[in-house]
């Protein structure tokens, strides 16, 4: 029997946990743009736009993420399009993150006290203008605790993209115990690698709510 | 007072309107507005001529806040026809509302100073972005116009380094860096403490002698009585008694404005 020492473990994950990066990252930039795309439509307050909208949202909220990555993964295949485990999990990663940042920052939006939207629209301010200029550096700084709240989750969230065979850090760990039989040992560092993930985000996201808030006490 | 510049006459910081002094600048005619089934104006016909002050009384509920929105287009009416300084109100072209709200300043009851921005950028931004101003320009008239406040110092402050006062002086500025035909205020003295309402109305009497033309719904009746040239009353949805300050205050003519100067006397 091979052995295999803590390094051999750890180097493995580590490996994998890039993969754990990038699913990340393409799900939380994806999400962003698709997410304040959503957003700003619904801003301008038109109700057809507006009630897809809300129906889109409440579809990826109201569902698991783990069926919405099994119906596009097989939806997809069904479909004719030969995708990869990488395409169909970042694509459905980044819905799930454009549906729920779209709310969050919604709620950011409309956490601004309606005086701000009136006595901009009174200064003849443009609706562009009064969204760049007024609403959103003030909404940006309600936003990024939530922000990154849920980037954290979403984080944690491509754990479920091993379900597809995208193998990321969940999935190779699940690998690695079953050839090493030591599954406490490589599932206690797959847990601390997410920890070192996700700690040094909510450490920045505090520095960042800090540096946002001064000026403004 | 002290701290505010006397205008010289031939030097004022206001702009002039396209309409001509004494001709009507704010014409509402026939004005109706509704709030689902709700009415909460009943036909509305007004005249403001140019330099005109007027001050809107009633109780609460009477209509007179949402008469003053709809001069700005902040509220949508469904009949009726209203022009500001000769530019109609359409609320299908965003080019004309923007127009007509480069025509009309307005003061509210909150200040809605812009929090993220200083008292100088608060000033100057409507400027440049909507009327392209040079940076040089609107940074000199937003301090003439802070200046004109008594508020020169405050030109880098805060807004919420600042009294309620200040705060809604520096709207006023605001306002005026817009160059408005008329400037309305929405009950701009409500949310201040007592000792700080006589500096913000200091600053609108000097506008109204300064040939202003404004509308003002207001609570503080000695103030109305002393600068207003015309008081409206309004009652449920209807302007119930017009007249001079002398004659609305000194001899109501209806019931209804009788019984609301006397509860003011509580």
């Amino acid at each position: 029997m091979i052995e295999f020492t803590l390094w051999d473990i750890v180097r493995n994950l580590l490996l994998a946990a890039r993969w754990t990066v990038a699913l990340s990252l393409v799900a939380f930039i994806g999400g962003g743009v698709v997410g304040a795309a959503l957003l700003v439509v619904r801003l301008m307050g038109r109700p057809t736009p507006n009630r897809l909208i809300a129906g889109y949202v409440q579809l990826f909220q109201g569902t698991p993420l783990l069926m919405q990555l099994f119906l596009l993964y097989f939806g997809l295949a069904l479909m004719g399009f030969n995708t990869s485990a990488w395409v169909s999990a970042g694509l459905a990663l980044t819905l799930y993150a454009s549906a729920y940042l779209a709310d969050i920052w919604r709620g950011c939006v409309e956490a601004i006290p309606r005086g701000q939207w009136e006595a901009s629209r009174s200064l003849a301010l443009s609706f562009g203008q009064q969204l760049t200029h007024v609403i959103l550096p003030q909404a940006v700084r309600i936003a990024v605790p939530p922000t990154v709240g849920f980037l954290v989750q979403l984080i944690k969230g491509t754990a479920l993209a091993s379900v597809v065979g995208f193998v990321e850090l969940t999935k190779a760990g699940g690998m690695i115990a079953n050839v090493t039989y030591a599954p406490l040992l490589v599932y206690g560092c797959v847990a601390l690698l997410y920890f070192g993930l996700c700690f040094p985000v909510s450490l920045y996201a505090r520095s960042l709510e800090r540096k946002l808030n001064v000026g403004h006490r | 007072m002290s701290a505010i510049a006397e205008p010289a006459a031939n030097d004022s910081l206001l702009a002039t309107p396209h309409t001509q002094v004494g001709a009507p600048i704010v014409r509402i005619s026939a004005l109706r507005k509704s709030y689902g089934t709700h009415e909460v104006l009943k036909g509305i016909d007004l005249d403001v001529k140019r330099g005109e002050v007027i001050a809107i009384i009633g109780k609460s509920g009477s209509g007179k806040s949402t008469l003053l929105r709809c001069i700005n287009g902040l509220e949508v009416f469904q009949e009726g026809s209203l022009t500001v300084d000769g530019k109609p109100l359409l609320y299908e072209s965003a080019m004309a509302m923007r127009e007509l709200r480069q025509r009309v300043g307005m003061i509210f009851q909150s200040f809605n100073l812009f929090p993220h921005l200083s008292v100088g950028r608060n000033v100057m931004l409507a400027p440049h972005l909507v009327k392209r101003k040079n940076t040089k320009d609107n940074e000199s008239r937003a301090r003439q116009l802070l200046e004109r406040v008594g508020l020169a110092e405050k030109f880098d402050a805060m807004p919420d380094q600042l009294s309620g006062g200040q705060q809604q002086r520096v709207a006023i500025a605001r306002s005026l860096a817009m160059d408005p035909a008329v400037l309305l205020c929405d009950e701009i003295t409500s949310a201040l403490d007592p000792e700080l309402v006589g500096e913000v109305l200091r600053v609108v009497e000097s506008l109204a002698n300064e040939g202003m033309t404004l509308l003002m719904v207001t609570h503080e009746m000695n103030f109305a009585r002393k600068v207003a040239d015309r008081v409206i009353f309004m009652h449920q949805g209807r302007v119930h008694e017009m007249g001079s300050p002398d004659a609305l205050f000194g001899n109501p003519q209806t019931a209804e404005l009788r019984q609301f100067l006397s509860s003011l006397q509580d």
